[in-house]
Order: C-alpha cells, then sequence, then structure tokens
C-alpha cells in the first residue's frame, strides 16, 4: 500500500482518535500545515540514521565528543 | 545637553557615564518617542512608567546605566507576566524576575516597555499577535519579522537604541534581517534563560540582543551573557559558503548583495572564501520544527485543545492541534539528524571559521500575504526562511544577522554562524563587514524617520 493512499484519511481519523474538535477553518490549516510538513516527514522517516548513534542528553554549547 | 535618543546604545552609555545626559531625561524622552511613533508601528504593546522610573532610580552604575531597553512579551517582569503574543499560552506564565530581565537591572539598564511578538513565537514574520501584527518601520505594510517583531522595529524607528527578544527557529535573526538590523543568536546556554516558561525544555531557545550595529550588540550580549565580549581581528578569516537552496533559492537582489558582502569581507579581513556542502541541510531543517515543536507540548492534553481561547488565531489553533498528530518516530529520528548535524559541523568547523549564507531569501513580505517570490516558485515566509534559521537553534552553535544591503527599499541581510562558543568572532566579523561597507547599512534609517528611501 503506498503512503500516499489514505493521506486524506490521516487528519480526520487522527483528530477522532485523540478527542480533539477541530472546526472548518482550524482543520483547513491542519490541512494546509499536513500537505506541508508530511512529503518531508516522510522523507525524514526514510533517512538511514541506523548508523548514526544517538546522541544522549548532548550538551548544544559544545561540539560533539569526537568519535 | 541632547535628548540621547539617537545616539547608539554604547553612546547612550557613554554619555550617561561621562555625565554629558542626563538618565532621566533620556528615559522620559524615550517615553515621549514612544507615544508619537509607536501608534503607526505596534511595535511596543506595554509602557510602565512609573515602574521604569523606579527601576532607574534603583539602577546600579553598571555598564548600561540609565541606558533604556525594551524587551520581547516572552520575559516575564517583576510586575508583569508574559504573554507570548498569545490570547492563551500552553505553558503558565507568572510575573517574576526573569534572567535577561536580571540581568539589565544588575548592568543599571531600564525596562522601558515590552516588545509584541508573533502568536506563540510560531512565525518568522510577526503578522499574528493578540496585540495585532507590529509593522516594518521600513515599510509599515510590510512584515516586521518574528517572532521578536517589536523588539525589532522599536530599534529600527529608534524607539530605542537595544532590546531582547529570543530566538528558539530564528526569532531573533529573521526580524533583525527584515528590519535592517543586526542580532545575535548566542551559543545555546551561553545567555541568559532563568525565568523563561520554557526554560526547563527548551533546546533550542536562547536569549539576545538586537541592535543597529555588531558594536551595540556586543555590548547588550555582554551583559545577557553575563560576561564580556572581547572584540578581536579575524584576519584571515575563512569563509564557507553553503552551496544549496539557502544561497541559490534566493531572489536576485538578496544573493547579489549577499555574494557582494561575503567578497567584502573576505577582502576586508584577508581571508578566503570555499564552498561547503550541507548535505542533511533539509533534513535538518525539518528536525529543527519538530523538536522545537515537539517541546512546547508538555502541558498539552485534547480536552485543552478542545478548549483553547477563541481568541487564538485560527492559524494557532489549527497549528497546535496538527503538531500532536506527528507521529513519535518523526521526532527520534529528529534526534539523529541532530547528532548527524553536529557531527557534520564540528568537521566543517575544523576547515572554515564562519558559515555564510542570507538571513533570509527575500525581503520583508507584506503584512497581509506573507509570500515572498524565488527562483523556485512562490513559497510562504515561513517555509523559505525557515532553510536558512534552523541549524543553528539544532545544533546549538551561534549565528548572527548583519545588513548589508536593500531590495525594493527593504533591508538584505547576511547570516554567519560559527562554531560553538565562537559568539565573539561573529561580532568581530560583523564589525569588519561594517568596515568593508563603510557602515552604509547599519547607519541607514527608515525613509519615515526622514531618511532617503535605501537603494541597493
Amino acid at each position: 500500500m503506498e503512503a500516499s493512499e489514505h493521506k486524506d484519511d490521516f487528519i480526520p481519523a487522527a483528530l477522532a482518535a485523540y478527542g480533539i474538535e477541530a472546526d472548518e477553518i482550524e482543520l483547513a490549516v491542519i490541512r494546509a500545515a499536513h500537505q506541508t510538513l508530511w512529503p518531508p516527514i516522510l522523507e525524514l522517516l526514510d533517512f538511514d540514521t541506523s548508523q548514526v548513534p544517538l546522541e544522549r542528553d548532548p550538551d548544544l554549547s559544545q561540539a560533539p565528543p569526537s568519535r | 545637553m541632547s535628548d540621547g535618543l539617537d545616539l547608539s546604545l554604547r553612546e547612550q552609555a557613554a554619555a550617561i557615564a561621562a555625565g554629558e545626559l542626563d538618565p532621566a531625561e533620556l528615559l522620559e524622552a524615550t517615553l515621549a518617542r514612544i507615544e508619537e511613533r509607536n501608534p503607526a508601528l505596534n511595535a511596543v504593546i506595554a509602557t510602565f512608567p512609573e515602574r521604569s522610573r523606579e527601576m532607574l532610580a534603583a539602577a546600579p552604575r553598571g555598564p548600561l546605566y540609565g541606558v533604556p531597553i525594551v524587551i520581547k512579551d516572552e520575559w516575564p517582569l517583576p510586575w508583569r507576566a508574559q504573554r507570548f503574543g498569545a490570547a492563551e499560552m500552553l505553558a503558565e506564565a507568572e510575573a517574576g524576575e526573569s534572567g535577561p530581565y536580571r540581568a539589565l537591572r544588575d548592568a543599571g539598564a531600564v525596562v522601558v516597555g515590552v516588545g509584541n511578538m508573533h502568536e506563540l513565537g510560531a512565525s518568522s514574520t510577526g503578522n499574528i499577535s493578540v496585540y495585532g501584527p507590529a509593522h516594518n518601520p521600513w515599510m509599515t505594510d510590510r512584515c516586521p519579522g518574528g517572532s521578536s517583531s517589536g523588539p525589532a522595529a522599536s530599534v529600527a524607528a529608534r524607539l530605542v537604541a537595544g532590546a531582547v527578544g529570543a530566538d528558539g527557529v530564528g526569532s531573533i535573526r529573521y526580524p533583525a534581517a527584515y528590519c535592517g538590523l543586526t542580532g545575535l543568536k548566542s551559543t545555546f546556554g551561553r545567555s541568559a534563560m532563568a525565568g523563561h516558561h520554557m526554560a526547563e525544555v527548551s533546546t533550542t531557545i536562547v536569549s539576545g540582543a538586537l541592535c543597529a550595529d555588531a558594536a551595540d550588540c556586543r555590548a547588550l550580549d555582554s551583559v545577557l551573557f553575563g560576561e564580556e565580549l572581547a572584540a578581536g581581528d579575524p584576519q584571515g578569516l575563512r569563509i564557507g559558503v553553503i552551496r544549496g537552496e539557502v544561497s541559490d533559492d534566493v531572489a536576485p537582489e538578496v544573493r547579489e548583495a549577499c555574494e557582494a558582502a561575503i567578497d567584502d569581507l573576505r577582502r576586508e579581513t584577508g581571508g578566503e572564501v570555499r564552498e561547503i556542502e550541507l548535505p542533511e541541510l533539509a533534513a535538518a531543517t525539518l528536525a529543527t520544527v519538530l523538536i522545537a515543536n515537539s517541546e512546547s507540548l508538555g502541558g498539552i492534553t485534547p480536552q485543552r485543545l478542545n478548549e483553547l481561547d477563541p481568541e487564538l488565531s485560527p492559524l494557532g489553533r489549527g497549528l497546535l492541534k496538527y503538531r500532536v498528530l506527528v507521529p513519535a518516530i518523526a521526532t527520534i529520528k529528529a534526534g539523529r539528524i541532530r547528532t548527524l548535524a553536529r557531527q557534520t559541523l564540528a568537521r566543517v568547523f575544523e576547515e572554515v571559521d564562519v558559515l555564510a549564507c542570507p538571513t533570509v531569501p527575500a525581503v520583508a513580505p507584506p503584512l497581509e500575504a506573507p509570500v515572498v517570490e524565488l527562483p523556485s516558485g512562490h513559497l510562504t515566509a515561513d517555509e523559505a526562511n525557515v532553510r536558512g534559521g534552523a541549524l543553528a537553534n539544532l545544533t546549538g552553535i551561534p549565528a548572527i544577522s548583519v545588513p548589508v544591503g536593500s531590495s525594493e527599499g527593504l533591508p538584505v541581510a547576511l547570516q554567519l554562524q560559527a562554531a560553538w562558543g565562537r559568539d565573539e568572532l561573529l561580532l568581530d566579523a560583523a564589525e569588519a563587514l561594517e568596515r568593508a561597507n563603510g557602515r552604509r547599512w547599519v547607519e541607514a534609517t527608515p525613509p519615515a524617520l526622514g531618511a532617503e528611501p535605501l537603494e541597493a
């Protein structure tokens, strides 16, 4: 099944699952945000990060420890 | 004595220290100027003359003694809780001494007003706020930039010489760029952050100064950092130009001005330029948005989302609800991208001292429709701006926006980023750039203040 097959169902189904209500304007905003963000999110999910060690609680004030 | 209103921040401080400028007169003149100029700008959404007078009366003779400052509606004050530009915040807010407030107070500065901001800090434009939008002093129908819209508009309109903002995903640098100012996003954790409603959870937000030029930013940021940001000589600066859409999918006049500025910087510092590829930049941009958004959701429940204040904008309400729907795996992947980006940058900063790219790819868009036209087509300003603004917040590195030109009568800005802890180098490089262009862009003032329109 292609990821895009049920994309129109995702928003109402997910909102309903959480019990979140949205009026028509909010729904339009949510759909627009989804249209913009979902394709790069899918790309991100495809990004192979298996070789990237998770930096646990990284100290963002400094460079990462050299490996 | 002059009223001192049009002096730089450091000139105000020096004139007061030398007894040439009466700080009480400066405060009253500043309040009068806010009253005169602010109605067209909506940059300052609260003043409290008695509190400001009391602050001055109790002020120590610190480095900013008597200097009036505007602070963003993101920082609590002892007499006022922040509202975050919104009818409703996601976190509890209460009056108190935020880190930036304490730093300003202890330096002798006077908080003279609260700066407007984009609702919930959620945009690079500044076109939505519970107070109504702030306006760009260069063209009042244009966006001032966000989310530190009011602090930027306040300084650009010379209501004050310096303002304190906050930067979680570019929120100091975007408004600095749109308003023709200098704005530094500090290395994560280096500037005052206490009292921010997300201080315990955010891994992207920092406080920082918005001023006319780098020397004023150095003075104000030294206060916010709690240490002097010493000036140095950036001779032999190794400049990396980030290749890809962040530098290439840019309005032609912006690209031209930024390329010229990079060349100016190279010549002024006797440095060198090389091209740098950041293959994971697009993923890093999305990762920043996902991380910043998820960090704001701790206090959210579906019920709370169903009871949002109706005065919150429909855009704000919709985006809050969408944030909940993003799958956790995406945020976990974002954490890995953060690691990857940090490792890449650590390697890059062995080869170059600064990374350069346009701060934003087009000048300030209309408030009514914040869309920009790029070679690739029309994009919302937020989609376009985040490409260059996010990396520093994701990885923790410092970044500065410096005015370097104009297009359509509006400011154009270059962003420089450096390795962790090299905030001082960015200020040095910005000052070198100012020397190279004869301070033309940092001394330009908006036509509404009686100046000639900007010409490229």
